[in-house]
């Protein structure tokens, strides 16, 4: 009698608990990685306003501009510029660039400014847009390209 | 210096893991209801 | 709504649509991979990779409709406590967590060669996993209640709580900053070259026929389980 009265009450209990850990679990995830970087990456507009302190672990993200990617002498260290249409910052970074690092395609930057304003790069992620095009319609004629464009829509 | 990584390895093991979930998934559903139906059914 | 609500009628309804909805979803899926591995053509920037795409927006488009699913069935049940709501509610959670799962795993496989790594903490790809973790913890919640007896009223409540994650999902690369790409697809448009896009939508349209077909059965073996578990309890009271 003793044991039944007591046994859906404890159920309940561990049901409850079970819950509330996954909910717990689930904020806690979120509000962890929402810290302080809802945002994954500072534009360049943002860096310029207000530069994070030299040495700060910061991630930089905006389009690498085009003729702005120089490879040095040494082979592994390369120089470009990230803008965003408002303002520009200089990167350097040594080491493997991914496979799809381009100049006028998005590149997200992991490192630190340095105090004359030149952000050192200790890694880089490749940032796609929201846009798919086929590899042949890269040697299409500007004509050709805006006719297929225009069907797309 | 770039890496250079072979683009298919990563499109097929997409695909297989893609196949083999849905399939997997449906295989259990289906089976899970045939064996349920069936004791049902034997029950009566 | 109470049409449906009624369990012969709904087994009436759904037993012809089960085998059709999974097997004809499962040949329209084979067909769409087929299409995709073969007929889209590499992508500007992202080569052949892009090819990854058809299979990972469907499955992230029903893990997403999968708790939608949850969360409306878990109304229902709150609000007209009725127990083939509850059973919908159930039969969605299974198939919205593996597709959340493979959703996750393609992404991953795409972001390697993609982005230069497997995994990074943004606003997209945090709240899909925080996904994949209510799918979980719902599914343990309403094993839990069934083995143990308990309020169904539970998981309810929980699948209801649950979809505020679904809209930061969907804003996510919206509102933040973040390295996964916005949508292609809007009710504005598509930015996606129709190579792309007319295979991504069958393999949306399959890949749903089949979570429907899935949901149907697993609904069917629930209440068959439910039937078999009441005529026991009555045989039990009369003998």
């Amino acid at each position: 009698m003793n044991t039944s009265a007591l046994k859906p009450k404890h159920q309940r209990f561990v049901l409850l608990t079970i819950a509330l850990i996954a909910l717990i679990g689930a904020a806690l995830l979120a509000a962890w990685a929402l810290r302080n970087q809802a945002s994954y990456f500072l534009v360049p507009s943002e860096m310029v306003a207000t530069p994070p302190a030299p040495g700060q672990d910061v991630r930089l993200g905006g389009m690498v501009e085009p003729g702005s990617l120089k490879i040095r002498a040494d082979g592994i260290t390369v120089d470009f510029v990230v803008g965003d249409g408002d303002a520009r910052v200089p990167v350097m970074f040594s080491g493997i660039v991914p496979d799809l690092f381009v100049e006028g395609s998005g590149v997200v930057a992991e490192g630190s400014l340095r105090a004359d304003g030149t952000f050192v790069a200790t890694n880089l992620l490749a940032k796609h847009d929201e846009n798919y095009m086929p590899r042949e319609l890269e040697d299409m004629t500007a004509a050709q390209k805006t006719q297929v464009v225009a069907e797309t829509e | 210096m770039r890496e250079a990584l072979d683009q298919w390895t990563f499109v097929i093991a997409a695909y297989a893991v893609t196949a083999l979930a849905t399939l997997a998934l449906t295989a259990w559903s289906w089976l899970a209801m045939r064996a349920a139906e069936r004791r049902k059914d034997r029950g009566r | 709504m109470h049409g449906f609500a009624n369990p012969a009628r709904f087994l009436r309804i759904a037993r012809p649509m089960t085998g059709p909805l999974l097997w004809g979803g499962l040949l329209l899926v084979a067909a769409s991979l087929w299409w995709g591995l073969t007929g889209v053509p590499a992508e500007r920037l992202q080569g052949d990779t892009a090819r990854i795409l058809v299979v990972h927006v469907p499955t992230a488009w029903l893990g997403m409709a999968g708790w939608m699913a949850i969360a409306v069935a878990s109304l229902a049940e709150l609000v007209w406590r009725h127990p083939l709501a509850g059973i919908a509610a159930r039969a969605a959670a299974a198939p919205g967590a593996v597709f959340t799962a493979v959703c996750l795993a393609t992404g991953s496989i795409w972001g390697r060669p993609a982005w230069g790594t497997w995994w990074v903490w943004d606003g997209r790809l945090t709240s899909m996993l925080v996904l994949l973790f209510l799918y979980l913890g719902y599914l343990a919640l309403a094993g839990a209640v069934d083995r143990e007896g308990g309020s169904a009223r539970i998981p309810a409540l929980f699948g209801l709580v649950g979809v505020l994650n679904i809209p930061i999902i969907h804003y996510s690369v919206i509102w933040w900053n973040s390295l996964h790409q916005p949508p292609s697809l809007t009710t504005g448009g598509s930015t996606m070259a129709p190579e792309f896009l007319w295979p991504l939508l069958t393999a949306t349209l399959a890949f749903s026929l089949l979570f429907a077909g899935v949901v149907l059965a697993r609904m069917r073996a629930l209440l068959a389980a439910a039937q078999a578990e009441a005529r026991l309890r009555r045989r039990a009271l009369e003998g």
